[in-house]
């Protein structure tokens, strides 16, 4: 599957990354092809352009705050699921998708 | 049928004793008869006493009635109803409102749990202090006194009204004096309680109804009103107490002299005083080897005794709430002033958490003195001298023993107040010569009497002026108290004999007056020998940079002078023409006005120009933030509170003088004071130490609990120098951790937050002996934690880029083993190193 993702945790310093960095692990180990969009203190990183999103099935929030730019993802299936959920079972994660 | 006043007391701090008194003064006018009734509690007060009318409790918004009867009703009515309505509701526009405490008090979360009991206070020096509960009695009478016969109902009838005659003749005198309307309202105050007929008949009534003698009944007078005042709801009449304990101790000095000065018991294991407030004198009464902290009720009239805990770092509180009228004497307590508690019964948890505070301010304090045993440098060799302020030679000892180069300035102002009559000659000699013995060989700088301004003396009679801060003040008293001064000279120069002793003027505007004060150093040189005493030929004489002409006229200066020394605080209000303690205007009085820096810069050049030496005493020198620009001045020396010796001293080792005076030339750049401060404040940030360190990675950790080990990295992080205000740190780490755990599983947690309560981003690492629950997303107990703070202003880009590295990189086991099992805290380190791309 071709999914997008974008993380966001409250302080923005050390969930948002862990969360990306697990979600690109596991959709590597399922076979997925992912780009995962930090929304961190240091800002918006690896920017999901409209191709990318268009070019998915599926988004995953994995947030505990707004997304920024949300308009982005009007076309687009999107899940959302807590942070934690990510860190504690990443697989159930994409059970959801 | 008396006439009626009815009105609603629009006093914020109700009828305390200066609206009392303005009432009472106006009854004077009249024969007729005044009753001052409280409609909320039904009090009905004699309005001629004052102390009556403050007993009666009278708080914002109260309905009174003001009733009046006698033969001229009618006049005393319209002129009681006119001043009622003007004048009592600004009675007291211009005193300070008391801020209760603030009600986002929380304890920390390691302190919850605990049991113990305690009473909230506001913190007045820092610290914590462990001991037993000593009250220290508001009053009490010498024994002597208080077990004196009486000499029948007349003979002490007649002492009690001649001593109260005395009384109001001398604070009448005292009154006149009074240099400024505050200061003479306290004397005002003074003066109503001294003319209370209630006062008055209470103390007659003791003396012949029951039969005491004088002296008992003066101490039963002052505890009933004392308690009449406590009873009220009105912080600011409890402080009133202080003025009737004031008030009964000149009556006794007045009526039995010398007998009527007290002593305390000594302190014999380690003690918490508490008492209603304590007189400078009375502190330095106190063993300090056993005196470990003080709760005082309330904050008194002078800070002076708040200064001398500061300086001997004794834990301080003032205004414990509730605490009045319990008896906890002998109890076993600690005086927290780092969050401003009393605390008694403590239980496992509580002294689990002081003894972890202590160990934390001990470290910490060890620290600093292993920074303070080094020389003051910059990290590239160029010196200034960390020298100490004091006001009294027993700090000077401690300021050495702090690491300071020496006293950078003795402030002797403290050696003349609070006492009717200057010190003489051979007392103010001893004070000089013991700061100079305790300096063991390091210079001293003393400050010649700088009176006037804001620290008015009895004894000098000064005129009342306009505006004190422009008027006669340090060196400009000089002449006109020749006497004065010239004791002070003969006591400094026998004390130079004890070490290298320098003379700084105050308030020097003119070079007539070094040439002055030289001329009488000289003779007073000259006639020491004569005297059979020894002083020294010559002696270095300094004066104060604070009035602004002399920094363009310092070419003339340095030829007749042997050094300056920079009041950075009365300098920048009269070259900016900002009071600073005036916060309408604060924002105008800032150091970094690019004005005043290029005035600092222009007299340190022309001062070094010339081969002289120039310092720095004022607040600017306190603040680490300051400190680049001042070591990019090319200061000789700066002078600071002994307690900020040392970690001044650590922050200068940490500096490069090349650095700093590339800061200078950028901040002068700027023109205003708000981009010098961004300057700054990038230099503050790029110059910051690396991440982590090993100080920083804590292998064996006892902690029992989330709470504590979360403190115990916190808390190291304050004895590393990290932050200066771990709490609050804390209080940011708990914040985050309120939203959820973040405990991340694998037995591992990295509780982190964003705070500019750190002085530069970092990373600290704590080992668990055992394993705490931190509520992780697995439910598995955690064994090593990773805290991570970020400065809220930090640049974005550097730290954060480790901090997510690491982030990522702990989603992978081959990482977390890297960091779980080695066992010293070099290999963690070089883990981080390697894996985080540090270094």
């Amino acid at each position: 599957m071709r999914i997008v993702a974008v993380t966001a945790c409250p302080t923005g310093i050390a969930h948002t990354y862990m969360a990306a960095e697990q979600l690109e692990k596991t959709a590597k180990r399922l076979g997925h092809i992912i780009k995962v969009e930090t929304q961190g203190a240091m800002g918006i990183e690896n920017e999901l352009r409209q191709s990318d999103i268009d070019a998915a099935e599926v988004a995953i929030f994995a947030t505990d705050i707004a997304v920024e730019q949300p308009e982005r993802f009007a076309r687009i299936r999107t899940v959302t699921v807590p942070v934690q959920l990510v860190l504690r079972d990443p697989a159930a994660v994409f059970d959801k998708l | 049928m008396p006439l009626e006043i009815r009105f609603n007391c629009q006093l914020a701090g109700g009828v305390h004793a200066r609206p009392a008194s303005a009432l009472e003064e106006l009854t004077a006018r009249f024969r007729s008869e005044f009753s001052l009734v409280n409609e909320r509690n039904g009090c009905r007060a004699n309005a001629r006493s004052v102390l009556a009318l403050v007993a009666s409790d009278i708080r914002l918004d109260d309905a009174c009635r003001l009733e009046i009867a006698g033969p001229d009703e009618q006049e005393a009515h319209a002129e009681m109803a006119r001043f009622l309505r003007e004048r009592f509701p600004c009675c007291d526009n211009d005193i300070p409102t008391v801020q209760p405490p603030g009600e986002e008090f929380s304890l920390p979360p390691d302190l919850r749990e605990s049991t113990m009991t305690y009473w909230r206070a506001t913190p007045a020096a820092a610290g914590i202090g462990l001991g037993r509960i000593v009250e220290i009695e508001p009053f009490e009478l010498p024994e002597t006194l208080a077990n004196m016969r009486p000499l029948g109902a007349e003979q002490e009838r007649r002492r009690i009204e001649e001593g109260l005659y005395a009384l109001n003749a001398a604070l009448a005198e005292q009154a006149a004096r009074m240099p400024s309307d505050a200061a003479a309202g306290i004397v005002a105050a003074h003066q109503a309680i001294a003319r209370d007929p209630e006062f008055r008949a209470s103390l007659i009534e003791a003396v012949t109804a029951v039969g005491l003698c004088a002296a008992r009944a003066v101490a039963e007078s002052e505890a009933h009103f004392s308690r009449m005042l406590m009873a009220t709801s009105s912080e600011l009449l409890h402080q009133r107490v202080l003025d009737v304990q004031d008030v009964c101790r000149q009556l006794l000095d007045k009526i039995y002299g010398e007998a009527a000065r007290r002593s305390e018991a000594p302190l014999t294991e380690d003690a918490i005083c508490l008492a209603e407030s304590l007189t400078p004198s009375q502190l330095l009464a106190l063993d300090r080897r056993y005196l470990k902290g003080l709760v005082l009720f309330q904050p008194g009239t002078t800070s002076h005794v708040h200064i001398l805990a500061r300086s001997f770092g004794i834990p301080t509180l003032t205004r414990a709430v509730g605490l009045t009228g319990r008896r906890i004497a002998g109890e076993l307590a600690v005086v927290d002033a780092e969050i401003g508690l009393l605390a008694t019964n403590l239980d496992e948890t509580a002294r689990r958490y002081y003894a972890m505070e202590q160990d934390r301010l001990r470290r910490r304090q060890a620290r600093l003195l292993r920074l303070a045993e080094g020389p003051g440098d910059t990290s590239d060799g160029q010196p200034l001298q960390i020298a100490a302020n004091i006001s009294s030679a027993d700090e000077a000892a401690c300021g050495v023993a702090a690491g300071a180069d020496g006293v950078g300035l003795f402030r002797t102002e403290m050696l003349f107040m609070n006492r009717d009559r200057p010190p003489s000659e051979g007392e103010q000699f001893e004070e000089y010569r013991r700061a100079l013995y305790a300096a063991a060989g390091k210079p001293v700088i003393i400050r010649t009497l700088d009176a006037g301004g804001d620290k008015p003396l009895p004894f000098l009679n000064q005129p009342v002026e306009a505006n004190p801060f422009l008027g006669c003040r340090g060196v400009r008293l000089y002449p006109r108290h020749e006497a004065l001064f010239r004791a002070q000279v003969r006591a400094l120069l026998r004390a130079s004999v004890f070490g290298p002793l320098k003379m700084l003027a105050p308030m020097v505007s003119h070079l007539d007056e070094v040439r002055w004060m030289r001329r009488i150093v000289e003779e007073e040189s000259a006639r020491i020998p004569e005297t059979g005493q020894q002083g020294k030929r010559h002696v270095p004489l300094g004066v104060m940079l604070e009035v602004p002409s002399i920094a363009f006229a310092l070419d003339h200066f340095c030829r007749e002078v042997d050094f300056f020394s920079i009041g950075s605080n009365d300098l920048l209000q009269y070259f900016l023409a900002a009071d600073r303690a005036n916060p309408g205007v604060s924002g105008i009085s800032d150091p970094l006005s690019p004005g005043f820096l290029r005035l600092l810069k222009k007299a340190v050049d022309d001062v070094h120009t010339h081969g002289k030496r120039i310092g720095l005493c004022g607040e600017m020198a306190i603040s680490v933030r300051y400190l680049p620009l001042l070591v990019g001045l090319g200061l000789d020396e700066i002078s600071v509170a002994v307690p900020a010796v040392a970690e001044i001293k650590a922050a200068l080792a940490r500096l490069s003088s090349s650095d700093c005076s590339e800061l200078l030339t950028a901040v002068l750049r700027s023109p205003t004071a708000r981009e010098a401060a961004e300057c700054l404040d990038r230099f503050h940030q790029q110059s910051c130490d690396p991440i982590v360190d090993e100080n920083l990675i804590l292998m064996s950790s006892g902690s029992r609990t989330k709470a504590e080990a979360i403190k115990e990295i916190v808390d190291n992080f304050f004895v590393q120098g990290r932050t200066d205000r771990p709490r609050d740190v804390e209080v940011a780490i708990w914040q985050r951790e309120s939203v959820y755990s973040t405990g991340l599983g694998y037995g591992i947690a990295i509780p982190h937050c964003k705070s500019d309560s750190l002085r530069a981003d970092t990373m600290g690492l704590l080992r668990l002996d055992q394993p705490v629950d931190w509520g992780s997303v697995d439910g598995q107990p955690v064994k090593l934690v990773i805290l991570l703070g970020l400065r809220e202003s930090s640049p974005k880009e550097t730290h954060m880029r480790i901090f997510s590295r690491l982030a990522r990189r702990l989603m992978h086991e081959d990482f977390r083993a890297r960091l779980i099992e080695p066992c010293d805290p070099a290999s963690t380190l070089n883990a981080l190193q390697e894996e985080l791309e540090l270094a």
